[in-house]
């Protein structure tokens, strides 16, 4: 039974015991508010990590599934000659049309490149670029947004327009600083002409995260019934598509699969991808971040930990009349115990406290000397102070038994 | 009432038995003064403790108003200290820092008692030794007199049967030393009863009886043969 009016006494005594041990006070409560700024600052840090992953990654398309034809196909004697991708227009248009082959698909869009770039030729310039043929939906599925211009149109896909959107990288590359809009550029010997601009992607985190060298910014887009007649065939290399929820893309690729290989049975077998890879590659990326600036954390807390204990043992010794005199009073062991034990939550606490100012100073530090502008989570806040609050009831577990278990004689007769 | 019969209690140095108290049977009637005396090593503190509950005898029965106390865990002897009893020492034992209010307030708190009731409680404690204007200074900034006052205030506030007084003007001047023992006979008029060990005679003479405590055994008698005895065994 935690009697009403002991915690006032407590909070007394703690401040005490606190300046009672001034130096060791001080490096036991430095301790835990590094260690609790270290978990605020970690955590508030691979918080805003995740975030900002999450964000580039949903501006990829994060529900985005791919299905190809299986390359190792070609390894398979019998197999291998069976020439083409294993997709038509006629599967897309069927994708494309059917309400009900693929519950978990939203929309899907043909994408088509050469396996190695060929150059884009601007006023007798060569330049490098990822020239994709794609569909009116291929925009919407990669979460791209147009600077300038329009999008492909099915008009433009029917009639096989040469006509161009470019990424912003491109663009600049081709352009330089004017205006693109309906500017001309020269690709695998046709004239294309440029009707619109998407805007730039963030791409800072996912590039540390994999080593990518693919840059979505210098992407050319043109309508995939043009690549064909480069291409001389009405195949697609890839089926790219929207699952409707992040959950949904297994079962979004399972049902792309499940129809091909019907429409194609026997004859070709396919492959699948999503963006759960990148997912994992992130989460393990945090992970580890997480891990190193955490174990530095749990470092500090145990130091700031012994030093309480080393305090409350102290204490202990110091106040051994003290609790002689309470016991003669009528204390009970669990009266002795939990005050010493609130005497150390109280002193983790205050460390706690100044922990986590120093944790939202430094993420807000962090996030502008980076420029990613971390703000502090308050979710990791709770977290630091139940964790400031778990180091003083832990150090002051022997401490406060020991108290508790004085003998009241011996503890009164001691000076 | 108090009630010793055959209190036996033996401490060990080491893998020696040294026997403090040897079958000791006595009896304290309710209201009444009672002194204990004896030399030093003659057991005294022993007798008191075990009658304060903070110590348990080996051997015998202890009865406080009723309640057999031999064999009980310290949980419930802590019980009985905090409601039967009160204690004031030879150097006050304040818990230092703390105002007297909130020293007063101590009983109370391990007692389980509302916060309200308490402080008027505790007012009421300190009027009754006439310390209520004092009640937020803390021991630091009070005489040995007014802290000895500060110790009995605290002592009567869970307004216990019996109080256990351990040399309570040993660390006083001898002006203050009878004030001190004129609140103690106050109190015993009012109807507590007061068991109080000391080894000044003069102290002694407020005491209605005396028990003079040697080599583990107790001895009633008068004020004249202490003196005697006790000039004797030096």
């Amino acid at each position: 039974m935690i009697k009403s009016g002991i915690y006032k006494d407590v909070f007394e005594q703690a401040l005490f015991s606190l300046s009672d041990n001034k130096l060791r006070s001080i490096l036991s409560v430095l301790g835990i508010a590094v260690g609790i700024g270290a978990v605020m600052a970690v955590g508030s840090v691979t918080e805003g990590i995740r975030d900002f992953v999450y964000h580039e990654l949903e501006s990829y398309g994060i529900r985005t599934i791919w299905v190809y034809r299986d390359p190792d196909e070609t390894k398979d004697q019998n197999r291998a000659v069976r020439q083409g991708s294993g997709i038509t227009n006629e599967d897309y248009e069927f994708f494309r049309k059917s309400k009900t082959c693929c519950p978990a698909l939203k929309r899907v869009t043909p994408q088509l490149y050469w396996a190695e770039q060929k150059p884009v030729r601007v006023g007798g310039e060569n330049h490098l670029m990822n020239v994709e043929g794609v569909g009116v939906e291929y925009l919407e599925i990669n979460n791209d947004r147009l600077e300038h211009g329009r999008n492909l149109t099915n008009n433009d896909i029917n009639r096989r327009h040469p006509v161009a959107i470019l990424g912003p990288a491109a663009a600049e590359d081709m352009y330089g600083r004017t205006n693109p809009m309906g500017k001309t550029f020269r690709y695998l010997e046709q004239k294309y002409t440029v009707i619109g601009v998407i805007k730039p992607k963030s791409r800072d985190i996912i590039e540390k995260v994999n080593a990518d060298s693919y840059d979505p910014n210098k992407r050319i887009l043109i309508p995939y019934t043009n690549l064909q007649v480069v291409f001389g065939s009405k195949d697609i290399h890839t089926l790219l598509g929207e699952a409707y929820s992040l959950e949904d893309t297994v079962d979004a690729m399972e049902q792309v699969k499940t129809v091909l290989e019907r429409r194609y049975t026997g004859r070709f077998s396919y492959k699948s991808e999503n963006m759960q890879g990148w997912i994992d590659n992130a989460n393990e990326y945090i992970g580890k971040l997480r891990m190193t600036g955490l174990s530095f954390a749990a470092l500090a807390l145990f130091v700031g930990g012994m030093g309480i204990m080393n305090i409350m043992s102290t204490s202990v010794i110091e106040r051994t009349r003290e609790i002689g005199i309470r016991k003669a009073l009528g204390a009970q062991y669990e009266d002795i115990r939990f005050q010493f034990l609130m005497e150390a939550t109280a002193v983790s606490t205050v460390g706690g406290v100044i922990g986590l100012v120093l944790g939202i100073v430094a993420t807000y530090v962090v996030g502008y000397s980076t420029g990613y502008g971390f703000k502090p989570s308050w979710s990791m806040g709770v977290v630091a102070i139940l964790v400031s609050a778990g180091v003083g009831l832990l150090s002051g577990f022997f401490p406060s038994r020991h108290a508790a278990r004085l003998n009241p004689v011996e503890a009164l007769r001691h000076e | 009432m108090i009630l010793l019969q055959d209190v036996s209690k033996t401490y060990y140095l080491g893998e020696v038995a040294v026997p403090v108290l040897k079958h000791i049977s006595l009896q304290i009637n309710q209201g009444e003064f009672v002194a204990i005396m004896g030399p030093s090593g003659s057991g005294k503190s022993t007798l008191m403790n075990i009658i304060g509950c903070l110590d348990v005898a080996d051997s015998g029965r202890y009865m406080l108003g009723g309640t057999a106390i031999q064999h009980m865990p310290e949980a419930q002897l802590a019980t009985i200290r905090n409601r039967y009893i009160g204690f004031v020492f030879q150097s006050f034992n304040l818990i230092p820092r703390v105002s007297a209010l909130r020293n007063v307030e101590l009983p109370m708190i391990y007692a389980g008692i509302d916060p309200e009731i308490r402080r008027q409680r505790a007012l009421t404690a300190l009027q009754i030794v006439g310390l209520r204007d004092r009640a937020e200074h803390t021991g630091a900034n009070m005489s040995g007199g007014q802290q000895q006052r500060v110790a009995i205030a605290r002592a009567l506030v869970n307004n216990p049967q019996v109080i256990i007084a351990d040399e309570p003007t040993g660390a006083l001047d001898t002006h203050t030393g009878q004030e001190i023992m004129k609140l103690f006979q106050q109190l015993n008029a009012n109807g507590k009863t007061i068991v109080m060990v000391t080894h000044e005679k003069e102290i002694a003479a407020y005491a209605q009886r005396i028990l003079f405590v040697r080599d583990g055994q107790v001895i009633e008698t008068q004020l004249e043969s202490v003196v005697d005895n006790s000039v004797a065994s030096k």
